[in-house]
């Protein structure tokens, strides 16, 4: 761990004066539960045992996201809390994180934006800067990749060991990977289908070399080609197997954790999926045949190695709720679970945020992983994950304030393509005009709280990514469902 | 007002003086500030600043609330009818001389305590479009037409009636209320109007009916009262705040609720539910005025 | 009602059964599904009995999973042993050994897992009968009394007041909660469980309407009898009404029981810590465990969860139904 001599010092002063003293309890809330929530306690378990100045209580609950929110209200937060990326902006914008850039800046002594790159590979650093601040710090994240059923594509008498790498490749495979029952027609089996499981449906357009907001912050939802391009292959599916057959099959699918999930018994041979998948494989399909590729190329550009393909990245994030009453100490938590020992060479060396990602099976944040983290995952194709995560065509979730808001009308335009309720471009224009106006709307709100709250420079409305934008895409990211995450509530 | 009148009023004052406290605490000052946030851009997390009608002149423009309202006002439509037929019938069945009427009477009552959660897992499989009980069974009857029986919960065009059956599933709860009224008629009504020659269906009507209709209009109003609340049975089974497939399913409590909890505008969502409770209390009004017609009360 | 024909009782009872069977179908899935596993919890299409499938693997047994038919040749299945190697295996069904057989071990371990092993179902089970009982008690008897207050007596406002009372029914949970919250955070009672119970000590609308919806049905001579005798309102309450009306408190009793047994909201706002967590909520948090929910798991807890509901129901139901016809005319 980097510590300036300064921290060194006082942490030292602060041995002395508290040395008789209980230490300081701070409260830390976190939405996972089950084995990644055991991960982070052995965390918690390790950094309290590590000094005895602070100790962390830590709380798995459920329905984090609406508790937080009314608990800050409230006025009594946790001092630390775990969010999802996709709640990110909307927080910050509402004034409701606390800005970790000074913490950040006394610790390691560089601009928090040097720190940052020198941190994390962009697409994650990208994710931690948000209007000039860092809100929260990654705590586990994931990227994505192409799933492929190579049982399947054997029996279509395709060659099991070549995912497709091209668009055009994905769609002619799923044409000759779709199978009807020859006396009745019902589709039986499908090569792929844009809303199975259709969790990274948002990410589409940007695949296709469009994207969802502008450097500007604009909602480009509509009028961009390559949007309408993503809209009008999702349709071509609907129309490839039929909207009536289709809603039919896609009922047949079991729950995503089941041997029964759609992917798992073969009907459906290819899939978008997280770096968490493999473990749902390994539990509920043990022996399934399946392969890990990037995601084809959907811009019509030469596919090169997974180094350079799209990918949609996410990650749950530690945050310290405006109005904790220990942030300090609260900081010094984060600081920990959030870096690690980069010289490990064994178990009992590894600390911190790598402890957590082995427990969680999801690759570090971390640009540099200890030796011991990289030879000893338990992930089988932790390598592959790693690489897109660096990939310049990695992307992330716009972080823009009505995040939660645009993936609704998004996918509610999505399935009215889908079921062939209304045309493409008049879909999206529709949600466009939507969430335009919700964003003017919301833009607005922030900057009348930020005057109401006296601030003589109201927050800048302006692009979120800290850095300008990789090359032609834009900045932003997240799953809103998640197996590993919470399911709905009452 | 007299003495009288003030010994009155002091008298009922302390019978209701808990009341008081618990209304004024628990409801009247959450609903006053809730009134007041409804005027406010409130995002909960910051300080609620007054901006006079703008929230009510959004609503009126945005799409999706009218949609929600209809989706909602289609669901008290038919739900709150048919549970009330449901469960009449069944308290009336249970109220005939049968053997075993503690144990149907307990499992009739059992799926309205079955944890919703259970029950909507239940019934994601009966609706299921390709390996679902109920389409295993109406599957051969559209056979006999060539058709397919619908995907419904698949289907926007069948998702919102297959929320209404299930809704009739929970009809024990007021089938107890009902069945406790129907205890309470008096015997020698129906003994004198035997007498009289009068058969089951006019016994029921001039009789059973009248008796028992506090109680129906009692279950009728805390049914609309419900349903235009309908939210945790949408949220489990179909996709949480979305409202799928297309919407159709959205109703008024979740589109409230994803304002309010998910895109932090509790000013937005005041608002919206200051005009459900509205639209409640009117319902419930005109509920009120039939049964001033048709209710009877034994004083 | 007496005097039925045959043909009259025989279809009674069938819709009796026909409904019984409908009815009861949820909670027979509920136990079935708790004692099974989680691959035959899964399956399509379900089966109802509880079942395991065994192989014969170099002369001993072992259990697998039933993963399909093969494509092309009939008769002939996909199984994979359940040792955690994901070993296949194609044969005849004929050579799987199916037996029914319910997996009992599935409550001690979804009890055991319940509390993340920190927190015993005992202690769930304990927050939850404080929040039930000191609830119960609150609620019937401010209830009575309030409704009393608007059902027996006259006075000026009452029938207002009475109106505001029921339009307080009608207001959305989501608009309370958030002021509701602060309200609470101002008496200190975040955390703890008494914003759960307390407020039940202060009537609720829907208690007082349906108490006095019943006490308007008690005539009111036998008040004015008890008045002319000397009687004051609150001996007249205690003395004569309340008697009367254990129906209705046996109805306002199981109502709020109910409520409170499966109340989500409240302890998911209001508690914070494990320790404190009712077992609505711990049923929820367990639900919504990470990797995906074992069926019969989740299953077993509910069914632990909903078990004294139903045996509470079952013998209460006397006094809850019966009763009510002896009040009021006869007395």
């Amino acid at each position: 761990m980097r510590c300036s001599p300064l921290l060194r010092l006082s942490v030292l002063l602060g041995l002395a004066v508290v040395a008789r003293a209980e230490p300081v309890r701070i409260t830390y809330w976190e939405k996972w539960s089950g084995f990644e929530a055991e991960a982070m306690r052995a965390v918690v378990d390790q950094f309290n045992a590590s000094q005895d100045r602070i100790f962390v209580d830590f709380v798995s609950m459920s329905q984090i996201d609406r508790k937080l929110i009314v608990a800050t209200a409230g006025g009594d937060p946790p001092d630390v809390a775990g969010i999802w990326f996709a709640q990110m902006s909307s927080f910050a914008d509402r004034a409701a994180l606390t800005p970790l850039d000074d913490f950040i800046h006394r610790d390691s002594g560089l601009k928090v934006d040097d720190w940052l790159a020198a941190t994390y590979p962009p697409v994650y650093a990208d994710m931690q800067a948000y209007r000039g601040h860092v809100y929260a710090l990654i705590s586990a994240p994931g990227t994505t990749a192409l799933y492929w059923n190579k049982t399947v594509f054997r029996e279509a008498g395709l060659d099991p060991e070549k995912p497709p790498r091209t668009l055009a490749e994905l769609n002619e495979m799923s044409r000759v990977l779709t199978k009807r029952n020859s006396d009745t027609g019902v589709v039986e089996r499908t090569g792929f289908l844009p809303q199975e499981p259709g969790w990274f449906g948002y990410s589409y357009p940007a695949w296709f070399g469009g994207g969802l907001i502008n450097d500007a912050s604009d909602i480009t939802l509509a009028g961009r080609p390559e949007n309408l391009a993503a809209a009008n292959w999702e349709r071509s599916y609907a129309e490839l197997i039929g909207v009536d057959q289709l809603k039919v099959f896609a009922s047949g699918f079991g729950s995503f954790a089941s041997a029964q999930q759609a992917f798992f018994t073969g009907d459906v041979a290819m899939v978008f999926q997280g770096v968490w998948f493999d473990r749902f494989i390994a539990k509920y399909a043990p022996g399934l045949d399946y392969g890990v590729a990037a995601w084809p190329e959907a811009t019509g550009r030469v596919p090169g190695p997974p180094i350079q393909a799209f990918t949609v990245a996410d990650a749950d994030l530690l945050v310290i709720p405006r109005g904790a009453k220990h942030a300090e100490e609260a900081w010094e938590f984060i600081r920990f679970a959030t870096s690690a020992n980069p010289t490990a060479r064994s178990r009992d060396e590894v600390s911190g945020v790598e402890l957590l990602c082995l427990g969680q099976q999801k690759p570090s944040p971390l640009r540099v992983w200890s030796p011991w983290f990289g030879e000893n995952h338990p992930h089988p194709h932790i390598e592959l994950f790693r690489q897109l995560a660096a990939s310049p065509r990695a992307w992330h979730a716009p972080k823009i304030g009505v995040w939660t808001e645009y993936l609704r009308e998004y996918n509610t335009a999505i399935q009215r393509i889908r079921l062939l309720q209304v045309e493409p471009a008049a879909a999206l224009d529709y949600a466009q005009k939507r969430l335009a106006d919700s964003w003017q709307r919301h833009r607005a709100s922030v900057a009348r709280q930020a005057a109401a709250a006296g601030e003589t420079a109201g927050p800048d409305l302006g692009p979120a990514a800290l850095s300008p934008g990789s090359g032609d895409l834009q900045p932003a990211a997240s799953l809103e469902v998640r197996p590993d995450k919470e399911e709905g509530s009452p | 007002m007299n003495s009288a009148d003030w010994k009155r009023l002091g008298s009922g004052l302390s019978f209701t003086g808990l009341w008081i406290i618990g209304f004024s605490v628990f409801t009247l000052y959450p609903v006053v500030a809730s009134l007041y946030y409804s005027f406010c851009d409130y995002s909960v997390l910051q300080r609620p600043l007054w901006t006079g009608l703008e929230n009510y002149r959004t609503l009126v423009a945005d799409d999706v609330f009218w949609l929600s309202l209809r989706n909602t006002l289609y669901f008290a439509g038919a739900a709150v009818p048919l549970g009330t037929v449901v469960s009449l019938s069944l308290a009336l069945l249970l109220n005939q001389d049968v053997k075993g009427r503690a144990l149907f009477r307990t499992l009739f009552f059992l799926p309205s305590i079955v944890p919703l959660v259970a029950s909507a897992m239940l019934w994601l499989w009966i609706f299921n479009g390709s390996g679902g009980l109920l389409n295993w069974v109406l599957g051969p009857v559209f056979a006999l037409w060539g058709g397919t029986p619908p995907a419904w919960l698949g289907d926007p065009a069948w998702a919102k009636p297959a929320l209404v059956l299930m809704s009739a599933w929970g009809a024990g709860h007021s089938m107890i209320i009902y069945l406790a009224g129907l205890q309470n008629v008096p015997r020698e009504l129906y003994e004198s109007a035997e007498l009289d020659g009068a058969g089951s269906w006019a016994k029921f009507w001039h009789i059973t009916l009248p008796v028992i209709s506090p109680v129906i209009y009692f279950n009728v109003v805390m049914g609309i009262i419900g349903a235009m609340q309908v939210f945790t049975t949408a949220f489990v089974m179909t996709g949480g705040t979305d409202g799928n497939p297309a919407r159709s399913t959205l109703f008024y409590a979740l589109y409230l609720f994803s304002n309010a909890f998910y895109d932090l505008r509790m000013g937005y969502a005041s608002a919206m539910a200051w005009i459900l409770f509205m639209l409640i209390a009117t319902l419930t009004w005109i509920a009120t005025r039939v049964a001033a017609r048709s209710v009877h009360y034994q004083d | 009602m007496p005097s039925a024909t045959p043909t009259r009782r025989f279809s009674i009872y069938l819709l009796l059964f026909a409904g019984a069977v409908l009815f009861a179908f949820p909670l027979v899935w509920m136990v079935s599904t708790s004692l099974k596993s989680p691959e035959q919890s899964a399956a399509f299409p379900p089966t109802m009995l509880p079942r395991s499938h065994y192989v014969q693997v170099d002369g001993r047994e072992a259990e697998v999973t039933l993963d399909r038919e093969l494509t092309g040749r009939p008769g002939w299945w996909q199984v994979t042993i359940k040792d955690g190697t994901g070993t296949r295996l194609e044969l005849p069904r004929a050579e799987v050994d199916t037996r029914v057989e319910p997996r009992w071990e599935n409550y001690p371990e979804a009890l055991a897992r319940m509390g993340g092993g920190r927190v015993g179902f005992g202690t769930f089970l304990g927050n939850t009968l404080i929040v039930c009982v000191l609830g119960v008690f609150g609620a019937v008897l401010s209830n009575a009394i309030i409704a009393y207050g608007f059902a027996r007596l006259k006075w000026r406002g009452r029938d207002a007041f009475f109106a505001v009372t029921l339009a307080t029914m009608m207001v959305p949970m989501p608009v309370l909660m958030v002021p509701l919250y602060g309200v609470f955070r101002e008496l200190g009672w975040i955390g703890t469980l008494l914003p759960l119970w307390v407020p039940a000590w202060f009537g609720s609308a829907f208690n007082i309407f349906l108490m006095r919806q019943f006490f308007r049905t008690i005539p009111e001579e036998m008040s004015e009898a008890a008045r002319i005798d000397g009687a004051g309102e609150w001996t007249i309450f205690w003395r004569l009404i309340l008697p009367l009306s254990t129906p209705v408190l046996a109805v306002a009793a199981l109502f709020h029981f109910l409520f409170a047994w499966n109340d989500f909201l409240g302890p998911l706002l209001y508690l914070t810590r494990q320790e404190t967590f009712t077992l609505a909520i711990a049923l929820q948090n367990y639900q919504s465990q990470a990797g995906g929910v074992e069926w019969p798991l989740l299953m077993a807890a509910s069914a632990v969860v909903v078990a004294p509901v139903i045996v509470i129901f079952f013998f209460a139901q006397k006094t809850f139904i019966q009763g009510v016809a002896t009040t009021g005319s006869k007395g």
